[in-house]
């Protein structure tokens, strides 16, 4: 799963509903892997304006990943080498394995082969 | 304007216009014709364009178009298509000298070799003096004979009703049905869409480079790899995690597919979830939200009809009993175990609908389409069928006929923002949560169409049997 993926995802456990705790999901025991993914500039202007930016670099610290600016840039298109850091971090960055801990009820979505299992149980519906 | 004739491919014809209208918009080209010029039983369409290149990106990517061609001329004899050419001695000036062949195409009919010659030799008045090329040439020019689509009527006719002549501007892109074939396709399922419908989708859906296009009901997915064929980034989702991840690793499930085609720098996640409870961040840029807007440019799904593979959703039949998730299995508190599947319930039609359409109202940008199946029992099928959104216009309506019952391709475009509605939502949409989820007052081609599949068409075992279509067959032209 790419790190742009998680930063499109929310805990959706129907009790859990405080924007400040179901977002961004926390990774644990991940073990990261680079995919490479298309280069494609309108895509990446276009998501800078639509990830949100705190969470992604809350997630990336986490990671240890660096590379990105505390805050959002105003512009972003004329600075190439933090394009290809974005596209690096955002489209390229896969969690292969390991899981997503929701900060505010504890569900723990697992992520096996590069694929998250964001189903609910019984009691989360 | 100079004027084109386009020439489609005589199949999936409820299709043709839809696809060209939509590729027009892609590329934003003021295509014009005659709305009573198109007809489903004729191959030939005369349009206005700009210029050749704006004909040659008009049918660059389209799958039911064969080819276009500068418009020459026609008539209801060759003596009235030569007298047609003959206004015009100007335009053949260009082509004096070049390299060129002839290509006679005859529609609901057939002429042999040496016929064909025949009419070639006809044409000898437009002088060309340039070397003919039959690999490699320079020009080429069509003689189009039409006999019409009726095939007692063919039969009789000695000569064609109408004669068409153009010059070739440009080949479609049909030849890529074949890449996507499904015969050649190392990972199947009993859902694989066909190729050349999966192909039209995607046109349908406008998916392009830079864009992100989602299908919630993915299986196999067939859409992930024509939209990320057209340079669209891909995602897929399913409550059933089978298809995506494969049973034996490497050598099945998605990623083979991908592998296969060589789509794998596209085509982002596939993820397993119920699409009814998703976990997608709503993203919406109204009032003082800063972030930036939906995700999604276009959604493009054949959502489970129930038929071939029955729908699921989260849920008991008997209703929700929270109390099992935290019984002991063998030792371990049951929705913690590694295996713990979550319990489903049948997921009716018409709930998946209004749920498609709502969902692609809050996570569509606007101008983003929803493309998508809407099975119907062809004798109770009425207009009012096709489910509406106050935020979606309908785009297209397209039939595939299998005799009782059919599908339709519906492609709806976002027209406006969902966070504006302020409440109208529900009240607006023909399929409100009322009818859909209760006995309906009137109830839609597509209730219980499950039901009417397998108890209706089973008993008047007419001349199509709903397996007969289970996966439609594949193109020969």
């Amino acid at each position: 799963m790419r790190l742009l993926t998680h930063n499109m995802l929310q805990c959706h456990v129907k009790s859990c509903n405080d924007p400040a705790l179901n977002f961004p999901l926390q990774f644990q025991e991940v073990e990261l892997e680079q995919i490479e993914a298309e280069e494609n500039e309108a895509l990446l202007l276009n998501l800078v304006g639509k990830i949100d930016w705190p969470a992604l670099v809350q997630t990336t610290s986490e990671l240890g990943i660096t590379g990105l600016p505390p805050t959002k840039p105003d512009v972003v298109k004329n600075d190439p080498a933090l394009m290809k850091r974005l596209h690096e971090i955002l489209l390229e960055t896969n969690v292969a394995q390991g899981k997503m801990v929701c900060r505010g009820c504890g569900h723990s979505y697992p992520i096996k082969d590069g694929i998250p299992n964001m189903l609910l149980a019984e009691h989360e519906i | 304007m100079p004027r084109y004739l386009v020439h489609f491919a005589q199949f999936h014809e409820d299709f043709r216009l839809a696809e060209l209208e939509a590729l027009a918009q892609l590329e934003n080209i003021p295509l014009k014709y005659e709305p009573d010029a198109y007809s489903n039983d004729n191959p030939f369409l005369l349009v206005e364009l700009p210029s050749n290149e704006d004909a040659r990106r008009l049918v660059q990517r389209a799958i039911l178009v064969k080819e276009i061609c500068e418009y020459w001329g026609s008539g209801d004899s060759y003596d009235s298509l030569f007298a047609h050419l003959k206004t015009t001695p100007e335009r053949w000036d260009d082509f004096k000298t070049c390299s060129f062949k002839f290509l006679v195409k005859a529609f609901g009919g057939t002429r042999t070799i040496k016929e064909q010659i025949k009419i070639i030799n006809t044409f000898s008045f437009l002088a060309f003096e340039g070397p003919i090329d039959l690999k490699n040439p320079d020009e080429v020019f069509i003689v189009y004979e039409d006999y019409g689509n009726d095939p007692i009527l063919q039969k009789a006719l000695t000569n064609p009703n109408e004669i068409h002549f153009g010059r070739l501007i440009a080949y479609s892109n049909r030849d890529v049905v074949q890449t996507y074939n499904l015969k050649k396709r190392e990972y199947l399922g009993n859902t694989s869409m066909d190729a050349e419908l999966s192909l039209v989708m995607a046109n349908q859906a406008l998916a392009r480079p830079g864009t992100i296009t989602y299908d919630p009901f993915v299986g196999t997915g067939s859409f992930l790899l024509t939209c990320a064929h057209f340079g669209a980034f891909t995602m897929g989702s399913d409550i059933d995690g089978r298809q995506i991840r494969g049973a034996r690793g490497e050598t099945d499930g998605i990623k083979t597919n991908i592998k296969q085609y060589g789509l794998d720098k596209l085509i982002l996640d596939t993820l397993v979830f119920d699409i009814s409870r998703n976990p997608w961040r709503q993203n919406n840029s109204g009032g003082t939200s800063t972030r930036g807007g939906p995700w999604f440019d276009a959604i493009v799904t054949d959502p489970p009809y129930g038929v071939r593979a029955g729908a699921k959703r989260l849920g008991r039949k008997t209703g929700l009993n929270p109390e099992l998730s935290f019984v002991e299995v063998e030792g371990t508190v049951n929705h913690l175990r590694s295996d713990y599947y979550p319990p489903t319930v049948p997921y009716e039609m018409s709930e998946v609908l209004t749920d498609l359409l709502e969902f692609a109202a809050r996570h569509l940008v606007v101008g983003g389409r929803l493309v998508y199946w809407l099975p119907t029992v062809v004798d109770e099928y009425s207009s009012d069928d096709v489910p509406l959104h106050p935020c979606l216009e309908l785009k297209a309506n397209s039939e595939q006929n299998f005799g009782s019952w059919s599908r339709r391709l519906i492609t709806m475009e976002k027209s406006r923002d969902w966070e504006n509605l302020t409440g109208a939502t529900i009240a607006a949409a023909q399929v409100s949560d009322e009818t859909a989820k209760s006995t309906p007052p009137v109830q839609l081609g597509h209730y219980n169409f499950r039901e009417k599949y397998f108890s209706k068409f089973d008993s008047n075992s007419g001349s199509s049997t709903p397996n007969e279509a289970v996966i439609p067959a594949e193109p020969t032209s």
